[in-house]
């Protein structure tokens, strides 16, 4: 009796411990083989080959449809914006999902994943064999630091041997963005380079009403633009009454490196060659061009004369406090996003202040920030946006690539840039749509749908005429002479990023975070310094940013420059 | 002899069974959960690889100690831990009597409802988030808009620098930490405050002893045993530190006092991608930490305390 009880205990325990350490014991081992599906995907062995074997092979009809059911997996940005919809469950997710059923047959499921933490949380996924099917990032590093351990499929030879399948892919992408990241010298291809419709980056902005009001014009130099920070300062009281003590006649952000962009560019010398450029540009804040340190340097000096908002660097991103100063009209002046103060409709800083301060109260961008040259030169990137890439747990390249290439289809694209016609845009008689702010089920929940049309970042209705004319039209109640203004001078004197592909930098390789922390940290610091210290705290922010990663990868640059492009100093 | 024994526990287990198979359940999740995953600590000692189990990733230079090695020639991870171990300390000295002191208090009062009241009233930030308490730390302490700071202006009085200056900020995140813990802390003290016999405080009253002494010779004395005990695991964790805390309550200026081991890892490894880098920085905290429990434990029991075990 006494046996056959403990005898029972035993099993029971035995089996409770295996069945619960099975699950946990077989998780962590993921495929075996890495990615041996793509490697070795289905093809035949000549391209002259007729394409109906191929498609047999690979379950597809004449109409590139699969005959049975397939199921992907998409990752999704999330902005938890006010008033939005789910982001991987709405009106526009629903259009993709039937449409891919009813073209391709494939199942789509959407992962979402929040926006202002993405790098963190794919990594995340990544790590616990969860990735989506079709992943996506602003950060290629994270994409080439996975796929050194194996975990990333090579797209080369999958995009190369199904060209004829997917035509809006080849066609709208093109093969400079598809094959920007592949590696010169081993031919891999990690990530497609998605397209950048529009290099608008980013613009100077200040209030147009407080110019009429002190009676002054659009500055047009750094010493202008000064002079008009301290009049607004001085003049407080006439500009804002009993709030004077709010005022900010600039304001700012702890991501100094973006929100003082035109202001430091101005002081990197004009003829900066490309190689300069690949070498010193690996941050992406242009931190490490030269004379980088005197624009901080005049940032510096501001603050100490009260020119700058005391509490920039205490917030986080994606706080709102900035944008509610903005809002309540206490900011002068300020430097982000070329459409920033104009975009979100209603929720707009534009609309805000209209409502909050009067019908004149507007931001209207100015161009004071010239170089040596006298050149108001913006550093621009390269059209290329997010990176997509494929887990290595990606069973189904074909159905994900199929997606891509639906996404990049004109029409799909436009109506999900656009929405439906009377709802979230109505066609003005020029053939240019013109955007309306909705709310409810058929809201967007990014502009433009940017988060649903992965291959876009910016429009393109095929039409460069039609695009440019929309885009103007895309303020919902601004007035297009503001956006307009901010479209030209965004771009003007603009240098466009080129594509120097020399391959993997090995130093780069899990620094990027650590390394723009670094840069936050000292950026911050050099600024709020009292001026007698400035030059110390930057220096020693800087040698110690080079020392823990940053000058190694600037020599590894420079030496696969010279092992690619030799004594050539610019790209061709 | 040995027989009998054996027949004893038998005997013991067969009347007990239940008991017994009822402990078979934490214990699977303590196998399962706590020791199973050990075998990840390999991770520190192996070239990390995201296709492979830590069984097949290949041993890292130096004979396995190549990111120890790394972790201690990094001026950052030598930042953090000396962070850490000053806000630890910090938070230690000042954080560990406060809830004590409070508790005492909390004993005196006289009235009970106004006990219950005030009780309630010093538990509740226990239960607010971290992120939370930072947006309430950027309202009241920020340099232009935090009310605190707008009073302090009005009053004639220039901006104190709460959040944005490493001095300070170490000031206000112990104090936030005091804030957010101590009521909560109280409860355990409570508990053994109304475990003292009540005899030795009637006693006392007849003997003439005034409330101070009452605290000095019978509750203080009566609550050793738990402070000990608590004082024994807070050691434990002096090289533990908590992600939340100090992530929320950083900025930028502030990284050379606010960059504990935590955020370390957490910047390295989980977006920087350096796993085994990170996992050694982890191991190495917690045999740290290990060190410490034992180191107090046998303290205690030397100054004749019964320790935790």
């Amino acid at each position: 009796m006494g046996f056959r009880k403990a005898a029972s205990i035993l099993a029971i325990s035995t089996t409770l411990a295996l069945a619960l350490s099975g699950c946990t014991s077989d998780k962590p081992a993921p495929s075996a083989s890495p990615a041996p599906s793509a490697s070795s995907a289905p093809t035949s062995n000549t391209a002259e080959d007729s394409s109906d074997p191929r498609l047999e092979k690979l379950g597809l009809d004449s109409n590139f449809k699969f005959k049975e059911t397939h199921k992907i997996t998409v990752e999704i940005y999330d902005r938890g914006n006010d008033g939005g919809t789910k982001p991987e469950d709405n009106f526009y997710t629903q259009y993709i999902k039937d449409g891919m059923l009813r073209d391709h047959n494939v199942e789509v499921t959407f992962v979402p994943v929040p926006r202002w933490t993405e790098g963190e949380v794919i990594n995340n996924l990544l790590a616990g064999n969860q990735a989506p099917d079709i992943s996506l990032t602003y950060s290629y590093p994270t994409i080439q630091t996975y796929a050194n351990m194996g975990g990333v499929l090579d797209l080369g030879p999958i995009v190369e041997e199904n060209k004829d399948i997917l035509p809006d892919m080849w066609d709208y992408l093109t093969e400079a963005n598809i094959y920007w990241d592949k590696d010169p010298s081993t031919g891999t291809l990690w990530a497609l380079e998605t397209r950048l419709n529009v290099l608008n980056r980013i613009n100077t902005f200040v209030r147009e009403d407080w110019l009429k009001k002190l009676n002054l014009q659009a500055p047009t130099t750094l010493q202008e633009f000064e002079s008009m920070l301290v009049a607004f300062k001085d003049n407080a009281s006439t500009l804002l009454g009993k709030d004077a003590d709010k005022m900010i006649p600039f304001s700012t952000s702890f991501d100094i490196g973006w929100r003082a962009d035109h202001l430091t560019s101005s002081f990197v010398p004009n003829n900066l060659t490309d190689k300069d450029i690949y070498i010193q540009g690996f941050d992406d804040r242009h931190f490490l061009f030269p004379n980088y340190k005197e624009g901080i340097k005049t940032l510096n000096k501001w603050y100490n004369e009260g020119l700058v908002w005391k509490d920039f660097s205490l917030y986080p991103a994606g706080d709102t406090t900035e944008d509610n100063l903005m809002k309540m009209g206490y900011v002068g002046a300020f430097i982000h996003n070329w459409d920033y103060p104009y975009r979100n409709g209603d929720d707009s800083i534009h609309a805000s202040l209209q409502r909050l301060v009067g019908p004149d109260a507007a931001y209207i961008a100015v161009e004071p920030f010239a170089n040596d040259a006298g050149v108001y030169k913006k550093f621009l990137s390269g059209p290329v946006d997010r990176k997509i890439f494929f887990p290595a747990t990606n069973k189904e390249p074909i159905a994900s690539l199929l997606y891509v290439n639906w996404i990049s289809k004109l029409e799909n694209r436009v109506f999900l840039q656009f929405g439906e016609e009377g709802v979230t845009h109505e066609k003005l008689p020029d053939g240019s749509f013109k955007t309306i702010a909705t709310t409810g089920e058929k809201i967007m929940n990014s502009p433009a749908n940017i988060d649903y049309t992965i291959t876009s970042n910016g429009l393109n209705l095929g039409d460069p005429d039609k695009t440019v004319k929309s885009i103007a039209n895309g303020y919902a109640g601004v007035d297009s002479k503001y956006i307009e203004i901010a479209n030209q001078i965004t771009t003007h004197d603009g240098r466009v990023g080129k594509n120097a592909n020399v391959g993997e930098i090995k130093a780069e390789d899990g620094q990027g975070q650590a390394l723009k922390e670094k840069r936050d940290t000292l950026l911050n610091k050099a600024v709020v310094a009292s001026v007698d210290k400035f030059d110390a705290i930057y220096d020693a922010g800087m040698k110690d940013y080079l020392g823990s990663g940053g000058q190694a990868i600037i020599d590894e640059r420079a030496a696969a420059w010279e092992k690619y492009f030799g004594k050539d100093t610019m790209l061709k | 002899m040995e027989i009998t024994n054996k027949s004893k526990s038998l005997s013991y287990i067969k009347r007990y069974w239940i008991l017994y198979l009822m402990m078979l359940l934490p214990l699977a999740f303590f196998i399962i959960f706590r020791y199973i995953p050990m075998g990840y600590i390999q991770i520190a000692f192996k070239n990390y690889s995201i296709v492979k189990s830590p069984w097949e990733m290949g041993w890292a230079a130096n004979h396995g100690f190549e990111y120890f090695i790394k972790a201690f020639s990094n001026r950052d991870f030598l930042y953090a831990l000396r962070n850490t171990i000053l806000l630890n300390f910090l938070d230690l000295l000042l954080g560990f009597p406060a809830p004590i002191i409070l508790a005492i208090l909390l004993n005196e009062l006289a009235f009970k409802r106004f006990k219950k009241f005030t009780q309630t009233v010093v538990y509740m930030p226990h239960f607010l988030s971290w992120v939370i308490i930072s947006g309430l730390a950027l309202q009241l302490f920020a340099p232009t808009n935090g009310l605190v700071n707008i009073m302090i202006n009005k009053m004639g009085f220039a901006s104190i620098p709460f959040l944005n200056e490493p001095a300070y900020w170490v000031v206000t995140y112990i104090f936030l930490g005091i804030w957010q813990s101590c009521g909560w802390n109280t409860i355990i003290y409570l508990a053994a405050i109304a475990g003292i016999n009540p005899e030795l405080y009637e006693a006392s009253a007849v003997d003439g002893a005034s409330r101070l002494r009452k605290i000095w010779h019978i509750t203080l004395p009566g609550i050793r045993p738990t402070i000990i005990v608590l004082l024994i695991l807070s050691l434990g964790h002096i090289l533990g530190s908590d992600f939340e805390r100090p992530y929320a309550l950083r900025n930028t200026l502030v990284t050379e006092v606010s960059d504990v081991i935590s955020i370390f890892v957490y910047n390295n490894g989980i977006r920087g991608l350096q796993f085994s880098l990170t996992t050694a920085v982890g191991l190495f905290q917690s045999v740290v930490g290990v060190i410490f429990l034992f180191g107090a434990n046998a303290l205690a029991k030397k100054s004749g305390e019964r320790g935790i075990w």
